[in-house]
């Protein structure tokens, strides 16, 4: 049971992510009027998944702990380097792969410590 | 005594990001009242409103405190974030914190901290480096005409 609303969760913070790449690219792009630099399909599409992701981390919270809350929303650094690496090809150094490996090891033993 | 004659600039930024991280906590509390009332009924509304007024407030005054303070300092000292949704889980809805529950939150405020410090030294100013660093369109860059 609550393995399942953890993946909600998650899934809400990807999705989180994903809006956030979203708005990146829309903001690396250049418009011809502040009205069409809000109203356009990219940054709509990223507030639709922005509120999408707020609803699921709602329903995740009928099971999910508030106090698990913040640490599952650490995995939003491996989404976003993730998108980093493939979209923008920014490349990883080793302390970024052995901060990403903390936050993961610390989700992990979290969720261990937390009673069903 | 004395008192330094100006106020530490760094230090007023510090201590505004870490009260705008406490109301940003609070968006928490809203999201899991609101967990437990029936979807679209009037507190759900409510509550989820709250929630992204808080949302909203935080979006604004990061930006704010991103002209003041590098991107990674901010995101370092968002890690605090963890140790709040802990206080209020504990505090307001009664939830066990278990010795390894602490465990896996010093691992992960350690790995976000070192995160942080590995992107200062990367250099990339102005990614998106989480979810919730919300880049407003109207940052776009734009080309003067």
């Amino acid at each position: 049971m609550l393995e399942l609303y953890i993946g909600i969760y998650l899934l809400g913070v990807l999705i989180s992510s994903v809006s956030q790449v979203l708005l990146k690219k829309a903001a690396l792009k250049t418009y011809d009027s502040p009205i069409k630099e809000y109203l356009n399909p990219l940054v709509i599409t990223a507030y639709a998944f922005f509120f999408g992701a707020t609803l699921m981390t709602i329903l995740a919270y009928k099971v999910v702990p508030l106090s698990m809350g913040a640490i599952l929303e650490a995995t939003a650094y491996l989404y976003i380097t993730f998108f980093g690496v493939t979209i923008f090809k920014e490349k990883i150094g080793k302390k970024k792969a052995c901060a990403l490996a903390l936050i993961i090891a610390g989700i992990v033993i979290y969720a261990l410590g937390t009673p069903q | 005594m004395g008192a330094p004659k100006a106020p530490n600039k760094r230090a007023v930024t510090l201590i505004a990001l870490h009260l705008l991280l406490l109301v940003y906590s609070l968006s928490g509390i809203f999201s899991k009242n609101a967990a437990h009332e029936p979807f679209m009924s009037l507190p759900f509304i409510l509550l989820y409103g709250g929630m992204l007024v808080i949302l909203f407030i935080y979006a604004i005054g990061w930006q704010q405190i991103l002209k003041r303070l590098s991107l990674s300092a901010a995101f370092a000292n968002k890690a605090v974030t963890v140790v709040w949704g802990m206080v209020w889980g504990f505090f307001i809805f009664g939830e066990a914190i278990s010795a390894l529950n602490l465990l896996g939150a010093a691992l992960v405020i350690g790995g976000v901290v070192l995160y942080a410090q590995a992107d200062a030294e990367e250099q990339r100013p102005g990614d998106p480096v989480d979810g919730d660093a919300w880049i407003a369109p109207g940052d776009a860059p734009r080309k003067e005409a």
